[in-house]
């Protein structure tokens, strides 16, 4: 009784700590603008406490509504909507971002962190600009706070408290589910950082050289996450959804997409810059782009304009809300750009047409197109329905058809920026270096080409040019593991790979995190193209063939769980004696049923078995059987692992600012 | 004692049919898939289950992609191309139901978008090349005795 009571109060408590953190936001927010016009710069101060308080009072509210869930506090509305008392103990936490109220929560609560973190780095490093970069944080956390309290608060009540919650969707009821919401969040909001940093320079005129190498460290964390959250999300979707497939261009992938193919052109953009001094305008207009289309996936998701899987609730007051707040973030941050962008100027040129510069300047390009192509492709049908009544379809055959080129075109770029120097190229040397690389680039096209004709023409292109950067990536390290060698005649062999590494983690980083997408587009390459597959009906005791691989069907046993009902398929890969159970689940709260599909898989393919409806009844009962053989889909998630290597490798790396020095060369004297 | 029951009984079944699983030889004749179910599922695959979200026809469980799919089937049967099958639902959903959108009327936009965007990008980012390598770079800024200083002694301090 006691408890039960203590819960209650828990939730108002949280209700009481969200109030108090738009309030707190206010104040971090208008702390500099304060201390501008009263004339007391020690006023600005403020908001490093705030922002302090601001984490405190949101994981207060948070933990609150953790424990509504966990304790099952049906008298709260988004605990009856998401949870059920026999729901398991982890899906309860996670339900928290199961639903719209709780995952805007969970985005403002990240937030919170970001800031945090940010206010202790920056009381050391540029304590001089972090009021100003809190500031703006502060304001994105009043949008959102005002968001969360007024439009879709997770702690309202519900009167009366019915006896047991309505469940969380069982699709949203798995691992992968678990952990690609906060994945995502956290590279969503990391660009939140970048921004809050261009906002900041650009209002007080804040010199490149100061904050471009935080900057870039920043979005590097950010765009690590966002790449861990797309590839989660895949994943689920792959071994989940049933339709064997991994990525279907649905709007809310391409709103995650979308953020991550900007931060790809930042994080290249932003080294020019760093390394070059130019292109400043250019990175701080990307760093806007990126974080407003970060803001675009959240409230596209999130808002219900698009109705699919991950949009749960449409109401027009939030569609307005969210579509002025992202109105009044882009007018200011553009407005301020356009004001005072021409003070962040380029302080050297172009050397020569032919260099790394340039080439990034080309990646700039290619992965712009792509973001505008998305955007487009994703928004169009929604305005033209909006505006004309018109109703189209802008499904996976056409992003395949426009982006597949786009991509295939990043890729030739990949294969020859690395062995382009910076400043200026020689041509002879560029030539020599890449006769190797691109020679047993165009030997795996023909070999590809020859084997396996016919083929979409994509296949040949993507053999050719995969086989091109790994060639690139391998001449160029052999080389400088051969240099490091005469320099070190005594060094082992082991010991002259690692130190060239180590030597340079930034350039190398780069390199295994470009390994990492080689081996990712190995990996859609051979899914994309070479997928088997087979729909047949099938009774216990028969075999499918698909491929070289064949699968005898076992039978069907349907059993209970914790809290659904299943009926599992037994499959055995008959040259390997392997079983696989696919399973179709049903969960009685909501009464809906989701697969759970059979997967065996090696480095070469995975047999993918999903088991579809009964045909017929009693003892001749026969089974909608679908099998998939996909190759090489394996690639694509360990090529994810070796980009998050890479990407550790390349931030391993410190270098001293020109900040750091002359703060220490300050205390010394 | 019911509970036991309840789950030893479709244990048992599952058992045998296991044990009859095993008695057909592993080196049996492969289930076919009828060609006329991949006639089907070739051509669903192009067109959008209209109800669902985002869909193909051929990967929904909705009762409308089913009613399609058998559609598709009687008409196949009925000696109907692809085109012509195609057009049929056309006819009746518009250009909703093709899940790539046609080179015609609304859909236009979306295929001369992007190699005209590409193209724009590419001339913008060749100007600005040309323009950034021909520009004279700007003065260096020349700091104050007190700042060079400062510059100095930071540097010792690295070193």
């Amino acid at each position: 009784m006691f408890l039960s009571g203590f819960g209650f109060h828990l939730v108002e408590l949280g209700h009481f700590a969200a109030y108090l953190a738009l309030a707190v936001a206010l104040i971090q927010a208008l702390s500099p603008v304060a201390a501008r016009i009263s004339g007391r710069p020690e006023l600005a101060r403020i908001g490093i406490n705030a922002s302090i308080a601001m984490f405190v009072l949101t994981t207060l509210g948070g933990l609150a509504m953790i424990h509504a869930f966990v304790s099952d506090n049906f008298s709260v509305q988004y605990v009856a909507t998401n949870s059920n008392s026999k729901l398991p103990l982890f899906y309860k936490v996670s339900a928290l971002w199961g639903g719209h109220e709780g995952s805007l929560y969970l985005w403002v609560w990240v937030l919170t962190l970001y800031t945090l973190l940010v206010a202790i780095h920056g009381r050391k490093h540029y304590p001089d600009r972090l009021p100003m970069i809190l500031a703006v944080q502060g304001a994105l956390m009043v949008g959102f706070f005002g968001l969360i309290l007024f439009l879709s608060n997770p702690f309202l009540r519900l009167f009366p408290v019915p006896p047991d919650g309505r469940d969380l969707n069982p699709l949203l009821q798995d691992p992968g589910m678990v952990f690609h919401p906060p994945m995502l969040y956290l590279g969503y909001v990391g660009l939140s950082v970048p921004f809050a940093f261009a906002m900041a320079a650009l209002i007080t005129r804040w010199k490149s050289e100061f904050w471009i190498a935080h900057i870039r460290r920043w979005t590097l964390i950010a765009w690590g996450f966002l790449t861990t959250g797309i590839i989660l999300g895949g994943w689920w979707a792959y071994y989940e959804l049933g339709w064997g497939g991994y990525w279907a261009w649905d709007p809310v992938e391409n709103a995650s997409f979308m953020p991550w193919l900007m931060a790809t052109a930042l994080v290249h953009s932003i080294t020019v810059q760093e390394r070059r001094r130019m292109l400043h305008t250019w990175n701080i207009f990307l760093v806007i782009t990126a974080f407003s289309l970060s803001l675009l996936g959240t409230f596209l998701v999130r808002s219900g304009v698009l109705s699919s899987v991950h949009a749960f609730a449409v109401d027009p007051g939030r569609g307005a809300y969210i579509l002025a707040f992202m109105t009044i973030v882009l007018t200011v941050s553009f407005g301020i750009f356009l004001a005072r962008g021409r003070f962040q100027e380029a302080e050297e040129g172009m050397t020569s047409m032919l260099s790394r510069e340039s080439l990034f300047v080309w990646n700039n390009v290619v992965f712009t197109v792509a973001t505008v192509c998305v955007l487009i492709a994703t928004l169009y049908p929604l305005a033209l329905d909006a505006l004309s009544g018109a109703k189209i379809t802008v499904g996976a055959p056409y992003f395949n058809a426009v982006m597949v080129p786009i991509f295939l075109a990043a890729l030739l770029l990949m294969a020859v920026a690395p062995l382009v120097p910076w400043r200026k190229a020689n041509p002879e040397r560029l030539k020599s270096r890449l006769l190797v690389p691109a020679a047993l680039g165009l030997a795996a096209g023909v070999v590809m080409l020859v084997t396996t004709w016919p083929l979409h023409w994509t296949g040949p292109v993507a053999a050719a040019l995969i086989a091109f950067v790994t060639g690139t990536i391998v001449t160029d390290y052999a080389r400088a593991v051969r240099q490091r060698r005469v320099q070190h005649p005594g060094e082992s062999l082991l010991r002259a790979l690692t130190r060239t590494v180590l030597g340079n983690r930034r350039h190398y980083g780069g390199m295994i995190v470009h390994l990492g997408i080689i081996a990712i587009a190995i990996g859609l390459t051979g899914s994309g193209l070479f997928r088997l597959e087979k729909s047949v009906i099938m009774m216990p005791g028969e075999v499918v063939e698909v491929g070289s691989e064949r699968l005898r069907f076992d039978g069907v046993r349907s059993f209970q769980r914790e809290n659904y009902f299943t009926l599992q398929g037994q499959f055995t890969l008959l040259d390997r004696n392997i079983v696989v159970l696919p399973e179709r689940r049903r969960y009685p709260v909501q009464d809906m049923p989701t697969t759970e599909s059979g997967i065996h898989s090696t480095l070469w393919r995975d047999v993918y078995v999903v088991i579809a409806e009964p045909v017929g009844e009693g003892n001749q009962t026969k089974w909608g059987v679908h099998v998939y053989l996909n190759p090489l889909i394996q690639w694509i998630w360990g090529g994810g692992l070796i980009a998050l290597f890479g990407l550790g490798v390349t931030l391993s790396s410190r270098r001293r600012t020109v900040r750091d020095a002359v703060a220490a060369t300050a205390a010394a004297s | 004692m019911k509970a036991v029951n309840k789950t030893y009984l479709p244990l048992s079944v599952f058992i045998c049919g296991m044990l009859l699983g095993f008695m057909s030889p592993a080196w049996a004749e492969p289930v076919q898939e009828d060609p006329l179910d991949r006639a089907v599922l070739e051509i669903a695959r192009d067109l959008r289950c209209t109800v669902c979200q985002n869909q193909p026809v051929a990967e929904s469980n909705a009762d409308l992609a089913r009613d399609m799919r058998q559609i598709i089937r009687e008409q196949l049967v009925a000696g109907k191309s692809r085109e012509e099958i195609v057009d049929y639902f056309v006819a009746r959903y518009g250009d909703y139901v093709l899940m790539k959108p046609p080179a015609e009327r609304a859909g236009l936009l979306l295929w001369i978008a992007p190699p005209l965007l590409l193209i724009a990008l590419a001339l913008l980012g060749w100007f600005f090349l040309r323009q950034r390598s021909h520009a004279p770079p700007p003065p260096t800024p020349v700091l104050s005795a007190q700042d060079q200083a400062r510059v100095r002694a930071a540097r010792r301090q690295q070193d």
